[in-house]
């Protein structure tokens, strides 16, 4: 068989045992491995996971992640994203659809502290959504604004999604998180407005907040300072170049700790729970990581990726239709497909498709701004149906609302994602120029 | 571990496993602490040079705390796994497709377990010890070797688990 036979017949295998439950890291070890002792033999193979189960995680890079999970973790035990949510509602509290913008507006400040998608949902299901309940907000549509909100905590940096492209592809994490700021206030933004025409369309979805005096706004607005310091710290001194990624995000477990103690929220039991739950959360994303690094060796073994990318850039196919086509491509199979998994999967053979493409601009650059495309799709993907984490997290936190009222409240924000996903492909600038300007 | 021994030996090795767990979340947290003080004797205000090593000590506990890390998650079936194509059949039955791939997730943790083993022998021959701080290599290997074996008993206890609920 040729290498181009084997790689598709790998690719049909490792979908098939997924259709069958079995764990996707686990499946990329064992068509990884079979492909391998295939290509090239048993004792290479051997001799090969003898030392990669140890060096991939002895990485310094890859520390980044659990130190963000652990972050996130007792951020979301910390209380800081009630404080958020009223800050913010204090504000637009007042304004039709306020308490919806006032999530999305404190899901914005919660993703600079937290890099996690589940764990932002979570906290403001638990932090927002009975305040929702109680004004009155209409189920499905205030679950679907909690699911949305909780992609910022991916789409503002820090980003655990990010951290494991820049692993995948060798990219520059500052740079990544640099260049998602931009993108991510616009998201945002657009959900914002998506809040004020859905709420004009349908005044009884969301009924009117008295508004509150400027004097009783001072008070709750002062309790988003220890969110707003740590996250200055944090990004502020991985965008500034004080630390290194792990050193950001070791600062900031730190300092989220040391808060949640001093507030008087990290009870010792919750801080065990904190730890078990970065333990499970981690540990799922690793074993996905040693899966794809094994897969990706077999990959590599077949040359496939880089005829792959060849072949397609001498195709003449436009590099845009072939940039529009594999968001398409993610945008589908982030339907049927768990996020993380499909892009450790996917980047090895479509990165270097996309970087061998002539966009007008250096290879570096386009790394970053595919990254950034990849993100916004991820996003996309938590909350569209058939399979979208968000939308089961907030389920299974709201279990009166079912899940097909979750998507239809969603599905506006779904639109406003494709748009913003098209402005961002079309205006790479919208990446690029804070990565510039911050250097 | 003992067999058919009722629900005792089971939540016993559970307590084990989670403590592992917790293990590596201090280590993780040792390591958050580690690198502050780090980062703070080498900024302007103190100028010092960091914590000697800090760069290796990073990986090292970042490796180890990975493997602890594992095995909790094997036990709470936390990997992700498409269950979209499966809903349809009877839940005894994806109970069953599970243990057979928790024994999967086994062999091939005990086939890890073993080569890093065999590595962890060979870095004890050579006398490798990391760049900084001469920790010898064989050492966080060998933990890792250990753990790995962890994680693959942990999925043989699912395993039981599963089949246990699908009789």
């Amino acid at each position: 068989m040729s290498g181009f036979a084997i790689a598709i017949t790998g690719f049909g295998v490792l979908l098939a045992l997924m259709a069958l439950r079995l764990p996707i890291g686990l499946a990329m070890m064992l068509v990884g491995g079979v492909g391998y002792i295939q290509l090239n033999g048993l004792d290479p193979f051997l001799n090969y996971i003898r030392t990669t189960p140890y060096q991939i995680f002895a990485n310094y890079t890859l520390s980044v992640i659990p130190l963000f999970v652990l972050m996130g973790a007792f951020a979301e035990r910390s209380g800081l994203a009630g404080d958020l949510f009223k800050a913010a509602s204090a504000v637009v509290g007042h304004r039709r659809g306020g308490l919806g913008m006032a999530v999305i507006g404190a899901c914005t400040g919660f993703g600079a502290i937290c890099g996690s998608a589940v764990a932002t949902t979570a906290t403001f299901s638990r932090a927002a959504l009975p305040e929702l309940r109680r004004y009155r907000y209409d189920p499905g549509f205030s679950c679907g604004v909690v699911a949305v909100g909780g992609t910022l905590g991916i789409l503002i940096p820090p980003s655990v999604i990010l951290v494991v492209y820049a692993i995948s592809t060798e990219q520059n994490i500052a740079k990544l998180f640099k260049a998602a700021l931009i993108p991510g206030l616009m998201a945002a933004a657009f959900y914002c407005v998506t809040i004020a025409l859905m709420t004009r369309r349908h005044p009884e979805w969301a009924p009117a907040q008295p508004r509150v005096a400027w004097r009783d706004r001072i008070r709750p607005l002062l309790g988003i300072i220890p969110a707003m310091v740590v996250a200055i710290i944090v990004v502020g001194g991985i965008y500034g170049g004080v630390f290194t990624p792990t050193e950001g995000a070791s600062v900031g477990a730190f300092v989220m700790l040391a808060i949640g103690v001093l507030r008087g929220t990290l009870s010792p039991s919750a801080i065990r729970e904190a730890i078990l739950q970065t333990a499970e959360t981690s540990a799922m994303i690793f074993a996905i990581l040693l899966g794809a690094e094994i897969f990706n060796a077999f990959l590599a073994l077949t040359q496939v990726p880089t005829a792959a990318a060849e072949m397609i850039a001498a195709s003449g196919f436009a590099p845009y239709t072939v940039l529009v086509g594999l968001l398409l491509f993610y945008i589908v199979l982030g339907g049927v497909m768990d996020e993380l998994a499909m892009i450790l999967l996917t980047l090895p053979v479509f990165f270097p498709i996309v970087t061998a493409l002539d966009f007008g601009m250096p290879t570096d650059d386009v790394a970053i701004w595919f990254g950034i495309l990849v993100l916004i799709v991820v996003g996309i993907g938590m909350t569209c149906p058939p399979i979208g984490l968000n939308v089961f997290v907030v389920a299974s936190l709201a279990r009166d609302v079912p899940v097909t009222s979750i998507y239809r409240g969603v599905l506006p924000f779904v639109l406003s994602d494709v748009v913003r996903l098209g402005i961002v492909v079309a205006f790479p600038a919208l990446t690029l120029y804070l990565v510039k300007l911050l250097e | 571990m003992a067999q058919n021994r009722g629900e005792a030996a089971p939540s016993a090795f559970e307590r084990i496993v989670k403590g592992v767990a917790l293990l590596g979340g201090v280590l993780l947290i040792t390591l958050s602490v580690t690198v502050v003080t780090s980062v703070t004797l080498r900024s302007d205000l103190v100028g010092a040079a960091g914590v000697p090593g800090d760069f290796e000590l990073v990986q090292i506990a970042t490796a180890i705390a990975a493997f602890c890390f594992l095995p909790w998650c094997q036990l709470r079936r936390g990997n992700i796994f498409v269950d979209t194509f499966t809903l349809k059949l009877p839940e005894r039955w994806q109970r069953r497709i599970d243990a057979v791939w928790d024994i999967v997730y086994a062999l091939v943790m005990a086939l890890i377990a073993w080569r890093l083993a065999v590595g962890a022998r060979a870095a004890f021959g050579t006398g490798e010890t990391s760049m900084v701080l001469l920790v010898p290599s064989y050492l966080p290997i060998g933990l890792c070797a250990g753990l790995a074996m962890l994680v693959c008993v942990s999925a043989v206890v699912s395993a039981r688990r599963l089949l246990r609920t699908a009789a």
